[in-house]
């Protein structure tokens, strides 16, 4: 891959980003009271004493939604260079091949809802 | 020693672009609070300056003096990490946007594909400052943030390939050529149910109201962002309005011809359909109840995204038809 001025302009921006967030925090730093003890660095949980950690195992339901994204997210990635190219395609060939992508991916979706991902509080048929 | 063109072109464009953004969070938060009064008949921001204008440069100016505060027993590293990871790809969003022929920052092939995978990086922010800060409402919000901002981007993936299906091109400004200067020569009448699904998904990938669940403040106090106190907060508010630019600037290359416009085509067309689309972003945060969560991603995945299939092929199909 060569190095190429829109490289240098993306590597620049991400820099430019970079300041644009760290200026104002630095101001902060310096304009900002520096006040220190009672419980102030007590997380915030509406004024009572935390109970317990905060990092503790719960059951996230949405853990099925990421698989099925993961699945979708990467294929569709897959559409795009499809895309570039389809208007200069000829014939049915190239739907037909898109149709099967789809038919399948919808698949994925049609699985789940029959599982009952979708449903809540989740009773999720093995 | 000579300078090159391309050098000056992309500092030229960085410098503007801080400045845009920079401008657009302070009109935006003006915007967004005077809105808000109007909607619920009161004045809303009225003391500083006339009709309350210098209202978001003193927010800013507040929220520096105040003091950068960090819960004991947060993992520092990521605590800090999230408002800056959110807003360090911000910018570079804005690089390929043509805002007219000229004013484009610089003109990228693969300029959408550019701004959809570098704009997916804010939920890893959203995640980080939720998990950073050791908090439980903090937690919760950022499990929503994840599950519903990974959700909604598949129906905007989609909706945004009919378009690119149909002119063929993942080039911005190629995409706003492919239009014509009249209302009936956009995209937007040819593919309506894209542009309602894609106006619907970046609801839910900027979140806003009604899907604003990660920070709803009647459930979760502040989501993600409750421990977060001056610059930390600011810098996540900063972020999510430029997003909100960037995904309405989109729509408008996109869907609504860009700068193109009736009469005279140029840049004020540009920020006249982004300022509308942002307009009615903000309208539907006042109008609408927030939405509970399972509802949230039950319209994800049992309408918008089957909706967007169907759309994505139907275009498919047709271009076929008439080929």
């Amino acid at each position: 891959m060569v190095f190429s001025w829109l490289h240098l302009a993306i590597v620049l921006f991400l820099l430019g980003g970079l300041l644009f967030a760290v200026g104002p925090l630095i101001l902060a730093v310096l304009l900002a009271p520096k006040a220190k003890g009672g419980d102030l660095g007590m997380p915030y949980e509406c004024g009572m004493r935390p109970h317990g950690p905060s990092w503790i195992k719960f059951g996230i339901t949405y853990y099925v939604y990421a698989l099925i994204f993961l699945a979708f997210d990467v294929d569709v990635l897959y559409l795009f260079p499809v895309a570039t190219h389809y208007p200069a395609t000829v014939g049915w060939v190239a739907f037909v091949k898109v149709f099967i992508f789809l038919f399948f991916l919808v698949l994925s979706v049609i699985y789940f809802w029959a599982k009952g991902v979708f449903t809540w509080p989740h009773q999720i048929r093995t | 020693m000579k300078i090159p063109i391309e050098l000056i072109r992309i500092v030229v464009a960085l410098v503007a672009v801080m400045a845009w953004v920079g401008l657009n969070a302070l009109l935006l938060v003006y915007c967004e609070r005077k809105y808000a009064g109007h909607i619920q008949r009161r004045p809303g921001p009225f003391e500083v300056g006339p009709h309350g204008i210098i209202q978001p440069l003193i927010d800013g100016l507040k929220l520096m003096a105040k003091q950068l505060l960090m819960p004991d027993g947060a993992d520092a590293i990521l605590f800090w990490l999230a408002p800056i990871l959110s807003m360090i790809p911000v910018l570079l969003l804005f690089l390929c946007i043509p805002y007219s022929p000229l004013l484009t920052g610089w003109e990228v092939n693969l300029g959408l594909l550019l701004i959809l995978a570098f704009a997916g990086l804010n939920v890893l922010a959203l995640l980080l400052a939720g998990w950073g800060s050791n908090n439980k409402w903090g937690l919760l919000g950022a499990a929503r943030a994840v599950s519903q901002s990974v959700a909604y981007e598949i129906p905007l993936l989609l909706a945004v390939l009919a378009i690119a299906f149909q002119t063929g091109t993942l080039n911005l400004t190629e995409i706003v050529n492919g239009q014509g200067s009249w209302p009936w020569q956009w995209n937007i009448i040819v593919q309506p149910l894209a542009f309602l699904i894609y106006f619907t998904s970046i609801l839910g990938e900027t979140n806003r109201a009604p899907f604003d669940l990660p920070e709803a403040e009647s459930e979760l106090t502040a989501g993600f962002h409750t421990e977060y106190s001056s610059m930390g907060f600011g810098l996540f508010f900063m972020a999510e309005y430029a997003n909100m630019v960037v995904v309405c600037s989109v729509a408008t290359v996109l869907f609504l011809g860009g700068w193109k416009g009736p009469f005279f085509d140029g840049w004020w067309w540009f920020l006249a359909k982004t300022y509308v689309l942002l307009f009615v972003m903000i309208w539907l945060r006042w109008t609408y109840p927030r939405v509970r969560f399972d509802q949230l991603l039950n319209i994800n995945w049992k309408w918008l995204l089957p909706l967007a299939v169907a759309n994505l092929l139907g275009t498919a199909f047709l271009m076929k038809v008439f080929a």
